[in-house]
């Protein structure tokens, strides 16, 4: 039995079914639907009674494939793979709750999940309460009979406030109620997010995972820790399928009928960039470190926040929990926006794109970009100032990025 | 022994069978990838093995998630 990340990553270690052609990497299975035997055998696949793809929007080998790998990285109950990280934390929030109950979250979340939960689901009836996570007396006021879920991030992007999520966990299972958490930014290689309690990890697939940004997907993941029988909306499905209530009301009813499936295309080459994570993920780790000492060290810049620093107040508990590396991505602030905009449009070697975890190191100016359809007021609020710009550090070597970084600063 | 499992009639020499045991007659070798109902009940997956079945017992294995077989 393989231990090691990559090992499991490159190898599926008894998790992937061995293919009918002894082919060494799993096939794409371009395919749409599946036949069988005879009408019963049918039946039976749709029934759940017999295991059996039938349709690609609701399975897919190639999609099982990269599931399964995932699942044996995390050690999950299970897996299900979207079309993309939004899709994820959508489906997972429609399964939990519904109107006249709530969610508690924070702002400091990726700007399009706050936007989520303000436009798209709030007028269908949902409450979101919104607290500092690091403020657990204020978590546990907000909570109530009508709280169907927390939900956070590992490392909110781009605030890069890092909640302590064991005792978040603790909180809420005090209730019965799941903490879901984005990994996006920390992947399960940084951060074993089962081992802190929390319910179901949802993760963009895109950043981290897909290796160089060549897909979008998603995943959810079902840390098997979370008795579903005492979630309201799951209550039916766990008298059917108990520990395996949320998966199969997923697989079953909402995944099946949102559509948000991953393409096979995308889970073939997500797990191609699977393989090579820990990889990735060590080398910008570094990198990120030693652009954040770089900018700490340059009078142009007024802050740098990153929890690699120790000068971030999240410094000890990034430190515990993500096992020594802090994320590939940081934030520092100029005098202001036109500052900002004049660093970015200097520099030659990092490209001015919005993606995080590519192998490319990116430039984003948040304020105006992933939170521009917020008035300055309300981005303060949710710590996107518009002095800040964000750097999402790749693979290159780092005195190369350093040195486009270092030429762009002499020029403002 | 005559069990009724996912609604086929089986016949199992057997006078002793666990659902685990009732499992690997039918080829699961997923059994974590499956949830078991007997007459109706949902069956704990850690009682697999003490769970022991009964002339005339209706054993329904559901599956969770997609895929083909293991």
């Amino acid at each position: 039995m393989m231990k090691g990340f990559s090992s499991k990553a490159v190898h599926g270690d008894g998790a992937v079914k061995k293919d009918v052609h002894g082919a060494l990497r799993t096939p794409l299975y371009e395919n749409v639907t599946f036949e069988f035997e005879n009408t019963r055998a049918l039946q039976f696949a749709f029934e759940g009674r017999s295991l059996g793809h039938s349709y690609t929007r609701i399975s897919n080998p190639t999609v099982e494939d990269f599931e399964q790998r995932i699942r044996l990285l995390t050690e999950a109950r299970g897996v299900v793979a979207l079309s993309s990280g939004m899709a994820a934390i959508t489906e997972i929030i429609l399964v939990l709750a519904e109107a006249g109950t709530n969610i508690i979250s924070t702002k400091y979340l990726f700007g399009n999940t706050y936007s989520l939960f303000e436009h798209t689901l709030k007028p269908w009836g949902l409450e979101v309460k919104y607290v500092d996570m690091t403020k657990t007396a204020e978590l546990k006021a907000a909570i109530n009979e009508k709280t169907r879920a927390v939900y956070l991030e590992s490392i909110a992007n781009p605030q890069l406030q890092v909640p302590d999520i064991a005792l978040i966990s603790k909180i809420a299972a005090a209730s019965h109620i799941p903490v879901v958490m984005d990994g996006t930014v920390t992947t399960p290689y940084l951060f074993r997010s089962r081992d802190f309690g929390v319910a179901v990890e949802v993760l963009s697939s895109t950043k981290y995972i897909s290796g160089g940004g060549t897909t979008v997907g998603g995943l959810i993941i079902d840390n098997g820790l979370q008795d579903w029988g005492r979630c309201p909306r799951l209550q039916k499905a766990a008298q059917k399928y108990g520990p395996h209530a949320l998966l199969a009301h997923l697989r079953r009813e909402a995944h099946r009928n949102l559509g948000s499936c991953m393409s096979p295309h995308t889970a073939f080459q997500q797990t191609l960039g699977l393989e090579t994570l820990a990889l990735r993920i060590d080398r910008s780790c570094e990198n990120a470190l030693a652009l954040a000492r770089f900018l700490q060290a340059r009078p142009e810049i007024k802050a740098v926040n990153y929890p690699g620093l120790e000068s971030s107040p999240y410094h000890a508990l990034a430190q515990a929990q993500f096992g020594g590396k802090f994320g590939g991505i940081l934030t520092f602030t100029l005098t202001d926006k036109e500052q900002c905009y004049k660093l970015a449009d200097s520099l030659a070697l990092i490209r001015r794109a919005t993606n995080i975890n590519d192998n490319k190191t990116l430039i984003l100016h948040p304020a105006s970009t992933i939170f521009c359809e917020y008035a300055e007021e309300e981005r303060q609020t949710l710590g996107v100032p518009s002095n800040m710009l964000r750097l999402a550090v790749g693979i290159e070597d780092v005195e190369d990025i350093i040195e486009d970084i270092k030429q762009g600063l002499e020029t403002l | 022994m005559i069990i009724t499992v996912n609604g086929d009639r089986q016949t199992w020499e057997e006078q002793k069978l666990s659902i685990a045991e009732l499992l690997t007659l039918n080829k699961v070798e997923k059994p974590d990838m499956v949830s078991v109902q007997l007459n109706g009940k949902f069956v704990d997956k850690q009682d697999y093995g003490i769970t022991m079945l009964a002339a005339a017992d209706e054993v329904d294995f559901l599956y969770f998630m997609g895929g083909g077989k293991a």
